[in-house]
């Protein structure tokens, strides 16, 4: 049985590696889930210098806690979810809030059970974007993200509108392929 | 900046089953709602080297200092290439937007022009102010992309030797979703940052 690269191993594998001490897995592990988890970070605490210390726990943790990571509890994605969770979490609270005045009516923001669901959607969706190629993830991009009709990406990459539908399409179904679980 | 979502028909055309269809509205619709994935800062490109015994890196802030003081060297030691650069090579613009002076400012202004991405990603602008004062020694002007009025990431610093200076930066790959620049004049070991240019 051929062995499985490290690149092409799945997420639990690479944390059971890593729990064994393989820095090449745990180095795989955080090119695949920092901008994740910096996402996750930035959500929940707003703030671009705690969301980055918060990343460097997350995989700190990563690495004291991955033997004791059991397979067959569930995916690894999860399993690395919970450990940002709480490390932002832990963020969070050592946080020293200024004294503030409370408001006057109540917050017309999303509640923590659909905050929760946006931070597990958004933490799928930038994972499966790390998937892509370099030529899809770009397509995707900057036409979610950047307001560029299809025409203007073409023109905006220097290639025929054509390679544009294509890679758009391309990479929308390579998402679909890998937000299985989500989707089904 | 915060944009409308593309529209699906376009992204995906007529000629898919169903089934397909449905299945990549889905995914569409994920998208739009997760939004875009933030740009990792320059000290979480790698991880940490110290896992054993984790360490933090310096906060962003502290590298942004760092690499203040070399700029500012690098900039002493080129004669002003940073200031007043002119910028004679070519440069293809996409996109230009416009940024008006503020406050004492106001008579001041500039132009950002982005171009085609370069290799990797990144986004380059040449930015061409008007009007903005030579600082004193020590001082600068930093630019940044904002989000609800608060700035969300550094795009570069500079300084100004006349009536127009041209200098050349980066958008970084991947920040997206941002509603607006500013130019802010900076002074070390002052604590504010005033807002001299905006979009």
């Amino acid at each position: 049985m051929r062995a499985v690269s490290t690149n092409e191993a799945s997420d639990g594998e690479l944390i059971r590696r890593a729990g064994d001490g393989d820095r090449g897995a745990f180095e795989v592990l955080y090119r695949r889930y920092a901008r994740p988890v910096f996402g996750l970070a930035l959500r929940r605490l707003g703030d671009r210098g705690r969301a980055e210390d918060a990343v460097q726990e997350t995989f700190a943790s990563v690495w004291r806690a991955a033997h004791s990571y059991r397979p067959e509890r569930g995916p690894g994605g999860p399993w690395l979810y919970a450990v940002a969770r709480n490390a932002i979490i832990d963020r969070g609270r050592a946080r020293t809030e200024p004294a503030v005045e409370p408001p006057d009516e109540a917050s017309r923001e999303a509640g923590p059970p659909e905050r929760a669901e946006a931070s597990w959607t958004a933490w799928r969706i930038h994972r499966a974007l790390e998937e892509l190629s370099s030529n899809e993830r770009t397509v995707i991009e900057l036409a979610y993200w950047s307001g560029l009709s299809q025409s203007e990406v073409a023109q905006y990459l220097d290639i025929p509108l054509g390679t544009v539908k294509t890679r758009t399409r391309a990479a929308l179904a390579r998402l679909a392929d890998l937000l299985e679980e989500e989707l089904g | 900046m915060t944009h409308e979502p593309p529209n699906f028909r376009e992204l995906v055309g007529e000629d898919l089953s169903q089934e397909e269809r449905e299945r990549l509205q889905r995914v569409h619709e994920l998208l739009v709602a997760a939004g875009p994935p933030p740009e990792l800062p320059p000290a979480l490109e790698e991880p940490s080297g110290e896992v054993e015994s984790p360490v933090m890196l310096p906060r962003r802030r502290a590298g942004a200092i760092l690499a203040l003081a070399a700029a500012l060297a690098l900039a002493a030691f080129l004669g002003g290439y940073l200031a007043g650069r002119t910028g004679g090579e070519t440069f293809n613009t996409f996109k230009s937007l416009q940024m008006r002076g503020v406050g004492a400012m106001a008579n001041a202004s500039g132009t950002i022009d982005i171009g085609a991405p370069e290799k990797g990603g990144n986004l380059p602008l040449r930015v061409v102010v008007r009007g903005l004062p030579r600082l004193p020694k020590g001082s600068y002007y930093e630019m940044f992309l904002t989000k609800d009025g608060r700035p969300i990431a550094a795009c570069g610093i500079f300084g100004v030797t006349g009536r127009t200076s041209t200098v050349r930066m980066n958008l970084p790959r991947g920040v997206r979703d941002y509603d607006g620049w500013v130019v802010t004049r900076e002074q070390p070991g002052r604590q504010g940052h005033p807002v001299v240019l905006t979009t």
